[in-house]
């Protein structure tokens, strides 16, 4: 833990020196964002005095500093909440040992942004589909209503499997709907599992930006495609959060 | 530049992202440095679902505070006392409004006031229109299924 006044460094991500913009908005604890550079690299980073972050408030400057930041360069964002000890040690132990990777990474990344497509279910829809495409579903329904709670308890249960195992079912065949639609217009797609009960799928796709209006043709296709029984997320451009998932040494998330 | 026509007719264009579409992705996804060298992940305790739930509903909160405080009302009224009574009326409403999301947080997650000031994401407010589901961002992590493409680690 860093001792009053001797303050550690917070990482927001890190950029080729060449294409470095001086940050304007406030970063985690309002500080100013500057950056440690290395071998054509440039991280971003802002003093940290606290040892505990107001998290709601700097969740918030983390993503703005990223998000200003990658509007006039390829920016790899550092996780949120990463902090290194010192300047020099983002140098030598960030920058240094990483700079092959970084700036193959950052050349691979050049000229291309994040976009998120997330689909979620009319539930309501889904679920009375669900019950007209399955007979024993159907039976089973059939049978539950005519039962006390406690007579129909395990037909309930029974249903309900069913019920989950379908809509399984139609996430992936939903799920590989939307990426084949939009898989041939963009350089990467990564699926996430759906987020909540009623989401369809959540993919992350990585984007040529010259190839934007092409990928948002698309999505609009698959909007019509997919009616009122998907409603469509379209989220971004993002810095590309979801394809920069290289491990720096045996770094896992602690909370992985 | 071609234009990105819908079969509907209209113009299909991502959204810029409001804080409930992307926190998972900004907690979740990006580099990943060594603890080792690290000198602490901080933030960890943020990662429940609620707490995220939280941070979005803060981010929308102070959004409409921001759009709130850059409404001119004098603008579409001459008169004199009214408008200046709406102001006060608005302004303090919206503070105080978020003052207390900020509040109950505190407690929860150690947070604090926002200084919110800048005007730098004006574009984001189109974000806040359509978001029905937002809290349906926050999601269970468990094991991302990353699939199509994994990418060499060092």
């Amino acid at each position: 833990m860093p001792t009053a006044g001797d303050a550690s460094v917070y990482v927001y991500g890190v950029v080729s020196a060449a294409d470095r913009s001086d940050v304007s908005v406030g970063g985690v604890e309002s500080a100013d964002v500057r950056t440690v550079e290395h071998a054509g690299l440039a991280a971003l980073v802002s003093p940290l005095h606290a040892d505990e972050l107001a998290a709601a408030r700097e969740v918030r400057a983390h993503w703005r500093v990223l998000e200003e930041a990658s509007r006039g360069a390829t920016v790899l964002p550092v996780r949120f909440g990463t902090v290194m000890e010192s300047e020099d040690a983002v140098r030598g132990q960030l920058l240094e040992p990483n700079a092959q990777e970084f700036t193959e990474l950052l050349r691979e990344l050049a000229g291309r942004v994040q976009l998120n497509v997330k689909g979620d279910y009319d539930e309501q829809r889904l679920l009375r589909e669900v019950v007209q495409a399955s007979r024993p579903i159907a039976e089973l329904r059939d049978r539950v209503n005519q039962l006390s709670e406690a007579a129909g308890y395990y037909d309930r249960i029974r249903m309900g499997e069913l019920v989950a195992a379908e809509v399984t079912q139609r996430r992936a065949n939903d799920e590989a709907l939307a990426l084949s639609r939009l898989e041939p217009v963009a350089v990467a797609a990564r699926a996430e599992p759906a987020a909540s009960q009623s989401g369809a799928f959540n993919l992350a796709f990585l984007v040529e930006k010259d190839e934007l209006d092409a990928f948002s043709e698309a999505v609009g296709a698959l909007r019509a495609e997919l009616g009122e029984r998907i409603t469509l997320r379209y989220v971004g451009p993002l810095p590309p959060y979801s394809f920069v998932e290289t491990d720096l040494g045996a770094g896992a998330p602690a909370w992985a | 530049m071609a234009a990105a026509r819908t079969t509907g007719g209209y113009l299909e264009r991502p959204r810029p992202s409001g804080l409930a579409d992307v926190i998972d992705v900004i907690l979740d996804k990006g580099l990943v440095i060594d603890a080792y060298v690290r000198v602490s992940l901080i933030g960890i305790e943020i990662l429940t679902i609620d707490a995220r739930i939280v941070i979005a509903s803060v981010d929308t909160y102070l959004r409409f505070a921001e759009a709130v405080n850059r409404i001119d009302l004098k603008d579409s009224d001459d008169s004199q006392g009214l408008p200046d009574l709406l102001e006060g009326m608005t302004s303090g409403g919206a503070e105080s409004k978020t003052k207390g999301a900020l509040e109950g947080i505190k407690g929860a997650l150690g947070g604090g006031d926002d200084d919110d000031d800048d005007d730098g994401k004006e574009k984001q407010k189109s974000g806040s229109r359509g978001r029905s589901s937002s809290s349906s961002g926050s999601s269970s992590r468990s094991g991302s299924s990353s699939r199509s493409r994994s990418r060499k680690s060092s």
